[in-house]
C-alpha cells in the first residue's frame, strides 16, 4: 500500500517546472511510475505530491527533424519498440526497448521517466551515449541540450536541477556507412552489463572511423570510455580486431563494476571485455 | 561488509588520540553526522546520521558505545541506528588502532558496517560504494583538521 | 480505549472528517465491458480497488513488484501490472479482468484450450497468463514460438514448466485463426 499523496496535473512543460520549484523534494514528477511507485511501496522515499506529467501534451512523439530524431520523454518503450521513424532509422534503438524488462513495464514506462530514475541496472542511458545523444531539460523560463555521457552523475542521480524537467531525447541520424550494437548480459530481472559500441567505417571500409563506446549496469552509471575508444579509432578492422581484447579490458576497469547479487566486479568485467568484442563486431557488419 | 582504512597523519600521536575523544571535531569530519553529543565521558554517544543516495534519504539517530580502550593505542567501538520511516537499521562495529612511524601517526581502522530492513534492498553494492565514500571523506576530513593546524 | 457510543461518534467523525479532505478522483471507466464510477484516492493501488472494492478476486497479488504477472490486467486490451498502476489511471479507459473473458458463460478459447492442454496447475499464475495471452494473440494472432516466449516472458509459473502453457497459448490461437 502507498501512503497518501496530493495528485497534482498540470498541462504545460513550464507549470511542472513551477511545481518542482515550488514544493522541492516533497514533490516528484509522475510519468509511468514502473520505477517510482516501487520505491515508494518500498517506503524508501516519500512524497507529499506526485505531479502526473501525463497531461501535457507533445511529450510523446517520435520525429525526424533537421537531420536528428527527435523522441519525447513521454514516449513509451512500447511506442519506441512500434515507432516508424526508429525503426527506419534507429532499429538498434527499436531492439534496446523490445528488450526492457517485461511487457507489463513496457506499456506503461516511459523512456524519459527511465532516464531521470537513472536505476543503474537499465539499458537505454548506456546506449545513447554511444549514438551521441543529447537530453533536452526544460525550466519554466530555459531550456537546455545536456550530453547524454553528462547527463547521470551517480547511482540514481542525474544533472537535472530540482526544478528541471526532461522533455525529449535527440540522437543524430547515423551516417551512411555506420553500425550501432547494445548488447546486455543478464539473468535476473534487470541486466547485469550492457555494452554499445557505435561506429563508422572509413576509407574505402578499412578501417574505423568515428567510434563511441558506452559500458553501463555494471557499475553505479553509464560511461563513455574514450580509452577504449582511443585503441580502434582510425584502426584498420583488423587491427581493431586485435585491439579488442585489450579495449575489453579498458572497458571492464572503466565500469566501475560493483560486486553485488549480479556478479563479482571481476565477472561483471570480463563479461564487459565479452559484450565490447561482440558489439563491435555487430556494428561492423552492419556498416 | 566490511572497511579496512589506514591514514597517514603528520602529527604526533597524542595530538590524535585527543582529537578523537574531542566529539565536536570527530563528528565533524563525519560526513552526514550532526547533533553529536557525549550521553556518558569516554563510553557512550549520540549522534545523528544523514545519508543520501540520489533520492534516497536515511536519518539514523545513532548511539556509539566505547567497548575497549587502550590509551593511545587502540579504541573498540559499537554504533547502532535505527530510521523507521525507511524500516532499516544500521550497526558498525569499529576497532581504531593508532601507531607511531617515524614523526608520522598510522591511523588504522576496521569497520564492519550492516545495513539491515528496506534499505538493504537499495543493493549492497550501491551501499558499499556510499560507506566507502562516506570513509574516504572522513579520512581525508580527520587527516587535513590534524595537519592543518600544525 | 472508546468508553461509550459518544466516544464512538466523536472518533467516527474525526475520521470521516479526515477523509473528506482528502483528494478523491472520480474514475469513469468499463470493466469487463460494464460502465463503472467510482472515486478513488491518488495513492490507491488498481490491484486493491479491483480486489478489494469491486470484488473480482481473479487477479493476485503475488510478487508485488511488477516481475512475476499474477497481477496482469488488459487495460485498453494491452496489459499492465495492476500491483504497481494507480486505479485513477483508468479513467476513460476499459479495463479487462480474468472474470471478463467468458461471454454468456461461454469460456473464451484460452480458458478451453488451457483446459484441454493442461496449462495450469494451482492456478495462481493463470488469470494473469491468459489475459496476457489474450493481449498477445490480439495483437500477433499467428505468433511464432520465439515471439510467444518474448512477450510472455514477464508471466511467471512455478508450476508447470511452462510446455503446457506455450502448447494452450499455441493451440488457442489455431482455433480464433481458424474461426474468424
Amino acid at each position: 500500500m502507498l501512503r497518501r499523496f496530493r495528485l497534482e496535473e498540470p498541462e504545460s512543460v513550464r507549470e511542472v517546472s513551477e511545481l518542482l520549484g515550488r514544493f522541492g523534494e516533497s514533490a516528484k514528477v509522475y510519468a509511468g511510475g514502473t520505477e517510482l511507485l516501487l520505491a515508494m511501496k518500498e517506503g524508501l522515499v516519500q512524497y507529499e505530491r506526485l505531479i502526473n506529467i501525463k497531461r501535457v501534451s507533445g511529450l510523446d512523439e517520435v520525429k525526424l527533424e533537421n537531420g536528428a530524431i527527435k523522441i519525447g520523454a513521454l514516449c513509451t518503450h512500447h511506442q519506441l519498440e512500434l515507432s516508424p521513424v526508429l525503426r527506419q532509422n534507429l532499429p538498434a534503438l527499436v531492439k534496446l526497448e523490445e528488450n526492457v524488462a517485461n511487457v507489463r513495464v513496457r506499456q506503461v514506462g516511459t523512456l524519459g521517466g527511465n532516464l531521470c530514475f537513472a536505476e543503474p541496472h537499465a539499458d537505454p542511458g548506456t546506449f545513447l551515449m554511444a549514438v551521441g545523444a543529447t537530453l533536452i531539460a526544460e525550466k519554466s523560463a530555459s531550456k537546455r541540450e545536456i550530453a547524454a555521457e553528462r547527463f547521470f552523475v551517480d547511482a540514481y542521480e542525474t544533472c537535472l536541477e530540482a526544478d528541471e524537467v526532461l522533455t525529449g531525447i535527440k540522437v543524430p541520424v547515423p551516417a551512411p556507412r555506420s553500425g550501432v550494437a547494445y548488447l546486455k548480459f543478464g539473468y535476473l530481472e534487470r541486466p547485469s552489463v550492457g555494452v554499445a559500441v557505435a561506429l563508422t567505417l572509413n576509407g574505402g571500409g578499412k578501417s574505423v572511423g568515428d567510434i563511441k563506446i558506452a559500458v553501463g549496469c555494471a557499475g553505479p552509471a553509464p560511461k563513455r570510455v574514450e580509452e577504449a575508444e582511443a585503441l580502434l579509432k582510425g584502426k584498420s578492422t583488423d587491427e581493431a580486431t586485435q585491439n579488442l581484447p585489450k579495449a575489453g579490458s579498458v572497458a571492464g576497469a572503466a565500469a566501475q563494476a560493483i560486486s553485488d547479487l549480479h556478479g563479482s566486479q571481476e565477472y561483471k568485467e570480463h563479461i564487459v571485455g565479452v559484450l565490447l568484442k561482440r558489439a563491435f563486431q555487430s556494428a561492423l557488419s552492419q556498416c | 561488509m566490511e572497511f579496512q582504512k589506514e591514514i597517514e597523519i603528520h602529527a604526533p600521536k597524542e595530538k590524535v588520540w585527543n582529537f578523537i575523544w574531542d566529539v565536536d571535531q570527530f563528528i565533524a569530519c563525519v560526513p552526514g553526522c550532526k547533533e553529536a553529543k557525549t550521553l556518558e565521558e569516554g563510553k557512550r554517544y549520540s549522534a545523528t546520521m544523514v545519508e543520501k543516495v540520489g533520492p534516497f534519504r536515511v536519518e539514523f539517530p545513532t548511539t556509539i558505545e566505547v567497548l575497549e580502550r587502550e590509551d593511545l593505542t587502540r579504541i573498540k567501538a559499537q554504533a547502532s541506528g535505527a530510521d523507521n520511516k525507511v524500516g532499516s537499521r544500521m550497526k558498525i562495529g569499529l576497532d581504531v588502532h593508532l601507531r607511531e612511524q617515524d614523526n608520522k601517526t598510522m591511523l588504522s581502522f576496521v569497520a564492519s558496517v550492516d545495513i539491515l530492513g528496506k534499505l538493504a534492498a537499495l543493493g549492497h553494492g550501491i551501499i558499499k560504494r556510499k560507506a566507502d565514500q562516506v570513509l574516504d571523506e572522513f579520512a581525508q576530513s580527520v587527516k587535513k583538521r590534524l595537519e592543518g593546524d600544525s | 480505549m472508546l468508553a461509550g457510543l459518544e466516544d464512538w461518534g466523536k472518533f467516527m467523525s474525526k475520521a470521516m472528517s479526515r477523509h473528506q479532505d482528502a483528494q478523491t478522483i472520480p474514475v469513469s471507466f468499463t470493466l469487463n465491458g460494464r460502465l463503472q464510477e467510482i472515486d478513488v484516492e491518488p495513492h490507491e493501488l488498481l490491484l486493491d480497488v479491483v480486489r478489494e472494492r469491486l470484488g473480482l478476486t481473479g487477479v493476485k497479488r503475488s510478487c508485488d513488484v511488477e516481475v512475476c504477472g499474477a497481477c496482469t490486467l488488459l487495460v485498453d486490451g494491452r496489459p499492465v501490472s495492476a500491483c504497481t498502476t494507480l486505479a485513477f489511471e483508468v479513467r476513460g479507459r476499459s479495463v479487462l479482468t480474468i472474470e471478463g473473458l467468458a461471454t454468456n458463460g461461454k469460456l473464451h478459447p484460452l480458458q478451453d484450450a488451457f483446459i484441454e492442454y493442461g496449462g495450469f496447475q494451482c492456478g495462481f499464475c493463470t488469470p494473469g497468463m491468459i489475459l496476457a495471452a489474450k493481449a498477445l494473440l490480439d495483437e500477433n494472432p499467428n505468433p511464432t514460438e520465439e515471439e510467444l516466449k518474448h512477450f510472455m516472458h514477464g508471466n511467471i509459473c512455478r508450476c508447470t514448466g511452462y510446455k503446457k502453457i506455450i502448447e494452450s497459448i499455441m493451440a488457442a490461437a489455431k482455433k480464433m485463426r481458424g474461426a474468424s
